[in-house]
Formats: C-alpha cells, sequence, structure tokens
C-alpha cells in the first residue's frame, strides 16, 4: 500500500499510539514467526536472513526462549 | 527492609513478570499498575478495586487500548492468526522508559524518601497524562483525575496499618 493510503489518525495521541502498539505487535509478531520457522526446520541464518539481522542477533534475541520452550534448533543451514 | 521498601520490590518484580507475560523487554507503566492491582490487601489496590479495577479489569482495559490504537491505523490483531509465542525465560525485563518515569514521579511527591507510602507508586503511574496507561483508564470509562484525588486519602489511613 503506497505511503498516502496508509490512514494517518487526525488526533495526535492516537497516532502516537498507533505507533507504541504496532512496535508492539511487531514484536509479538517477530516471536511467533521465529518460533514457527524454527519448529518448521529453518537454521538460524536463514531466518536471521528473511528478518534482514545478524544470526548473532536472532540468537541472543530468540535462543533461550525456543530452548526452553522445546524446540529442536537446527545447528546448520542445509 | 521498610515495609514501603518491600512493597516496592515487589512490585518491581511483578511489574517484571507482567513484562515478560506480554512479551516486553522493558517494564513500562502498564505493567507496573496490573502489579499494584494484583498485590491483595494493600492501599493502592483497593483504591483501583474501589474503581472497578482488579487485575483482570486492567488487563481487559489495557487489551481494549491496544486493539483500539491499532485499529485507528487499519490494523488488527486477529487478522495475523498466529500462534502465541512461548514467552519462558526470554532475558529478565530492564525498567522501561515509563516505567521508571511513574516511579520517579511517585518519589517526588513526598519530601522525603520515609514518607513514601505504597500508594505513591499507584500516584505516579496514574499521573501521566499521555501514553499507554491514561489511554486504557479513559477507554475502561474511568475517570483518571478523581482517581488521583482519592489515592492521597489512602496515604493517612495507610499509616494506621
Amino acid at each position: 500500500m503506497p505511503a498516502s493510503d496508509i490512514p494517518v489518525p487526525q488526533d495526535p495521541a492516537d497516532a502516537l499510539a498507533a505507533v507504541v502498539a504496532l512496535r508492539r505487535l511487531a514484536d509479538q509478531l517477530e516471536d511467533a514467526a521465529v518460533e514457527q520457522a524454527m519448529r518448521a526446520g529453518w537454521s538460524w541464518p536463514q531466518v536471521a536472513e528473511a528478518l534482514g539481522v545478524t544470526r548473532q542477533a536472532v540468537h541472543r534475541k530468540h535462543a533461550k526462549r525456543l530452548i526452553a520452550a522445546g524446540v529442536k534448533l537446527r545447528r546448520r543451514s542445509p | 527492609m521498610s515495609p514501603f521498601d518491600e512493597y516496592l520490590h515487589t512490585i518491581i518484580m511483578e511489574g517484571g513478570v507482567e513484562a515478560q507475560r506480554d512479551g516486553s523487554a522493558t517494564v513500562e507503566a502498564q505493567h507496573l499498575l496490573l502489579a499494584v492491582a494484583a498485590q491483595e490487601g494493600t492501599a493502592p489496590q483497593r483504591v483501583l478495586a474501589a474503581a472497578g479495577l482488579d487485575h483482570e479489569a486492567v488487563q481487559a482495559a489495557l487489551d481494549r487500548e491496544f486493539d483500539h490504537s491499532l485499529s485507528t491505523v487499519g490494523v488488527s490483531r486477529g487478522s495475523f492468526g498466529l500462534s502465541r509465542p512461548s514467552t519462558t525465560l526470554k532475558r529478565l525485563p530492564t525498567m522501561g522508559a515509563t516505567g521508571k518515569l511513574a516511579l520517579e514521579r511517585g518519589f517526588a511527591s513526598v519530601p522525603r524518601k520515609k514518607d513514601l507510602r505504597p500508594a505513591h507508586v499507584l500516584l505516579g503511574i496514574l499521573q501521566a497524562e499521555a501514553g499507554t496507561v491514561p489511554r486504557a483508564l479513559a477507554l475502561a470509562g474511568v475517570d483518571r483525575t478523581d482517581l488521583l484525588t482519592r489515592v492521597p486519602n489512602t496515604i493517612t489511613n495507610d499509616d494506621n496499618e
């Protein structure tokens, strides 16, 4: 959708709150999507590249949580 | 440790648990509010409960604010249909900007540290005029300024507990 089509709330408080809510939703989406990918057998480098971040960054952010959740993590990409 | 220090410690720790549950890396004002609402038998919890804000109601108000704020830009949480991510053992959340501000406001409301009471934490949280907490309270139909005037009354009563 072109930038001009993104609805911008008229009230600045609503617009700022939308920024906060979208960031929070993006964080939740990232947690869920990374978990989904790793459960589906994706490797860390694949997930990192798909997210546009380094492998270290994605590992640091998600590894502990996924190990605790019992997700089988692949060490190498195919 | 003074009773206030113990209370503050509990709120910060429980606020951290709320933040983790929320998938947040930082403890924000809304997480502190949830922690305050959960401390049964304390003066600030009673003030909130009298306004219809038990822990569940605060959580519902925050969820509503989240959905409302997303809807203003045409986004719906439900449209993603992703499973809830596992939230165990993430790094321990650190104090976020709004959480810090709430505590600082609470501390600044007394001239001396020894005058601090549990209700001052709630006072600090409720003083924010912008952000998630005041928006959530407004959406829940709670008069935040009225609530603010009720909190100091409990502080004198608190001394007798």
